[in-house]
């Protein structure tokens, strides 16, 4: 979410960045058009230096407009790339810890859409199996990795992300064997 | 989510948009519709000028992608290009093909004889060694630009097809709304 909102703001950004660099470019082009035709019918006066100067002067100032840009945009590109590594860490941390927990096939489909917020009514309904299943499904998740419920299972997750992966990974194993046992 | 990435990453930065458009559009105007002889005809040339300028810049200082460098003008490359056209290559490139390239330089070549000449036309008038082959110089430039811009269009929708890629989409505003809902 925080990803989406630096990206729209980068996005007013850099539309507001062009608006200018449009505008600037626009005017350095009158300008000098301008200093052009008046030297040709005057003779050269500080109004025409002037304008001309005007005119090489914004278009320094695009130059410049222009490099800031790049960087704005260079910047939001990066931002974008490391949201999707994030996610895709996250998601292959919890690939990692369900091949631990050696959840079945129905058992990772349950596990993944609980961590994601679903209700165990919705679930049911998404797999088209009975509450009671998904019940008893979660019942062995929570079972194999250890935690007491769900809340307890998506912190692991928080946990690794927040303290890195290593860390987190660590930590569930020592949880896993009196789990397994049982 | 990657195939969305993707799209967002092919599509042209916004400057490269809207000069793009704006110049279509002028030149589109300036030929078709507007009268020759107005001011208005005039105002239109020096902002495709300006347009045509801040593309240049853009093609120094500005993304990656929008670099001369990203697109070196080379005929070699853009008859290999053409043959492996015809031997049924389906290659999409990060910029600009080869051929793509050469056109793109010559369209804006054309659009800057067609700019000077007619901003000399703006200055001097039509009368005079100076004016008369400005005047001519501007006719026959403005026709051939025309002649590109077809090409242009052909060549877009011709490579769009053989690569499978939408590369009018990348030039529009389409690709953006529908990664943003994301």
């Amino acid at each position: 979410m925080n990803g989406q909102t630096t990206s729209g703001q980068s996005r007013g950004r850099t539309y507001g960045l062009a608006a200018v660099l449009v505008l600037q470019a626009l005017c350095a082009v009158f300008f000098i058009a301008d200093s052009i035709e008046d030297l040709r019918v005057d003779e050269l006066n500080l109004h025409n230096a002037f304008e001309a100067v005007v005119g090489l002067v914004l278009i320094i100032g695009v130059v410049f407009g222009a490099r800031e840009m790049r960087r704005v945009l260079d910047r939001a590109g990066r931002a974008e790339t490391a949201v999707t590594v994030a996610s895709g860490a996250l998601g292959s941390v919890i690939e990692e810890h369900f091949r631990k927990w050696d959840l079945t096939e129905a058992e990772r489909d349950v596990a993944l859409l609980a961590i994601k917020g679903f209700e165990i009514g919705e679930i049911a309904a998404f797999r088209n199996t009975a509450a009671s299943t998904v019940r008893a499904q979660l019942t062995r998740v929570y079972a194999k990795a250890g935690v007491a419920g769900r809340s307890h299972l998506v912190s692991l997750f928080i946990d690794d992300l927040l303290g890195g992966a290593l860390a987190g990974m660590k930590g569930a194993e020592s949880e896993t064997p009196p789990a397994a046992a049982s | 989510m990657s195939g969305q990435l993707q799209t967002e990453e092919r599509a042209w930065d916004p400057l490269v948009r809207i000069t793009h458009w704006t110049i279509a559009l002028a030149v589109l105007l300036n030929y078709a519709i507007v009268d020759e002889e107005s001011v208005l005809h005039v105002w239109i040339g020096y902002v495709a000028l300006a347009m045509l300028g801040l593309r240049m810049i853009w093609g120094i200082v500005g993304t990656e992608r929008a670099r001369f460098t990203s697109f070196p003008p080379s005929p070699g490359a853009a008859l290999a290009h053409l043959a492996s056209v015809f031997s049924g290559s389906r290659q999409a490139h990060a910029s600009h093909n080869p051929l793509g390239a050469l056109m793109v330089y010559g369209i804006w070549a054309m659009l800057f004889l067609v700019g000077a000449t007619g901003m000399v036309l703006d200055i001097v008038g039509e009368h005079g060694m100076l004016g008369e082959a400005a005047e001519e110089t501007h006719e026959v430039a403005a026709t051939m630009l025309i002649v590109m811009a077809a090409i242009h269009v052909s060549g877009v929708l011709l490579e769009s097809r053989l690569t499978r890629t939408n590369l009018v989409r990348q030039m529009t505003w389409l690709s953006g709304r529908s990664s943003k809902d994301v």
